[in-house]
């Protein structure tokens, strides 16, 4: 570590990964990124690693869209040697309420007019795409192929190595503890390996972001929610897609690897959790059981905790300390980060560095929940 | 090979019952695990590793280590370390992934 920086990113997950790469690609190379443990050790490393563009609302339908094609070519686009393991096999979102079936029309007019190539699917084609699947007390589907998944390991790394090849440092082990404000601008940050100067500081610790926000003064309104995920023993390919119900909570998909992945909804107070539960685990097993009744002889061979940086919305929170001028917070992804996360990025990027960008980031302000000028997302877990 | 005196130990093996391992019959006794079966019927190649395919035998014997996966009457991913073998008993060796039915 030098004893000063231009940029200090602080969070070694996606968002802070994709970030520092952004930035260096924009000639910023002078950045510094600490992680208070290694790289995806937070909430990036259990998160069920979805990637879908089919929402609600235009800004993620947008957000999420324009991160896919990037995903889409993440090896070239970072330099990375390995795979990142994208699999478009598609999600089919399916309804259980009249009420949500008729949402999900609306969605699809969002969704077609940003040529996301999303379709209703009747109950009959959702049993031709996923043949084993209960459609009891099921109204209509949606489907999208170009929907999938990839891992979040790979794509954090191929940022993050991408990064440093441009010069970027990550200092894993790190922990952001202070900062030091002068004349109203940020100044310092002060870490477990020692204070460094930063003229721009970022920070992307997702639960733990708000929390260092109000070390600068900065009121960021983002709570901890914790979030479970399980996987089971790997068996032969049996279903290609993800199936997901915003109503009844839960998504299971199968990976590459053969195992499933599954997560239901929590029903507990905000916390800063980390344990699992087994009363999650017992609702997670049959609710996913009773929906894909296949799957109720397979064995569990894991079950894991993570946290949603929840915000009151439910979409995330880019925002500038007004106590200190270049602290920035990018934070509240609400459990849908990895998948914006790299058009976030180039946001983020694009504003720090002064040019232009088809997005607003000011739609993303805190300010929006003094002037009720929500981002409202109807299609979200 | 069977152990069939043990200083500490004793053996209630159980009835002797008949099963049949990739279609031959084979014999067991009803108190004993599918791989101790095997074992004393001289098979020690019992699964196959899931990228390699290359051969595994007897590994933690306690349901733990997924080295022993055979498919038993049609359900695959069974742990033969620790399921009793029972009359008339179709065991199968799991070549890949198992299949699970739907």
């Amino acid at each position: 570590m030098k004893k000063g920086y231009e940029v200090v990113i602080i969070g070694g997950g996606i968002v802070g990964c994709a970030t520092a790469f952004e930035l260096a690609k924009r000639g910023v190379t002078d950045v510094l990124l600490v992680e208070k443990g290694f790289l995806t050790s937070g909430a990036t490393g259990r998160c069920g690693a979805g990637i879908r563009q089919q929402w609600g609302s235009e800004l993620n339908a947008r957000l999420a869209l324009e991160s896919t094609h990037i995903f889409e070519h993440l090896e070239e686009y970072t330099g990375y040697q390995h795979s990142c393991e994208l699999h478009q096999g598609g999600y089919l979102l399916v309804a259980y309420s009249e009420k949500e079936w008729a949402q999900f029309q609306e969605n699809l007019k969002v969704q077609h007019a940003l040529g996301i190539d999303a379709k209703a699917v009747d109950l009959k084609e959702a049993r031709e795409i996923v043949p084993f699947l209960n459609t009891e007390g099921m109204y209509g589907a949606t489907f999208c192929q170009k929907d999938g998944h990839a891992s979040p390991f790979h794509c954090t790394q191929a940022y993050a190595q991408g990064a440093e090849r441009m010069g970027v440092e990550i200092a894993t082990y790190t922990a952001a503890t202070g900062f030091q404000v002068k004349n109203g601008r940020i100044a310092a940050v002060e870490t477990t390996k020692g204070t460094v100067e930063a003229k721009l500081v970022i920070n992307c610790a997702n639960v733990r972001a708000p929390g260092l926000a109000k070390l600068v003064g900065q009121d960021i309104p983002v709570c901890s929610e914790r979030h479970q995920a399980l996987v089971t023993e790997p068996v032969a390919p049996l279903m290609d897609c993800m199936v997901m119900s915003f109503l009844r909570s839960y998504y299971v998909q199968q990976t590459p690897h053969g195992s499933f992945v599954m997560g239901i909804g929590p029903q507990e107070a905000p916390s800063f959790n980390f344990q699992t539960s087994w009363q999650n685990l017992e609702r997670c097993c049959a609710v996913i059981c009773e929906a894909l009744p296949a799957l109720r002889g397979l064995q569990v061979v894991r079950h894991w905790a993570g946290q949603y940086d929840l915000s009151p919305d439910r979409n995330p929170v880019i925002d500038e300390a007004e106590q200190a001028k270049g602290f920035y917070t990018v934070c509240g992804f609400s459990g849908h980060g990895f998948m914006v996360s790299p058009r976030v990025a180039i946001l983020v990027a694009n504003y720090l560095t002064g040019q232009e960008d088809s997005l607003d980031i000011h739609r993303f302000s805190a300010k929006r929940y003094e002037t009720g000028e929500l981002l409202l997302e109807p299609a979200v877990v | 090979m069977r152990i069939e005196e043990h200083p500490v130990r004793q053996f209630d093996r159980g009835e002797k019952v008949s099963f049949f391992y990739n279609g031959q019959k084979m014999e067991g006794y009803s108190n004993e695990t599918i791989a101790a079966a095997l074992h004393a019927a001289g098979i020690r190649r019992l699964g196959h590793s899931p990228e390699l395919h290359r051969p595994r035998g007897l590994f933690c014997a306690i349901g733990n280590c997924s080295s022993c996966f055979m498919t038993v009457n049609g359900e695959p991913n069974v742990r033969i370390c620790v399921t009793r073998v029972e009359d008339g008993m179709r065991v199968e060796e799991q070549h890949g992934k198992g299949v699970i039915s739907t």
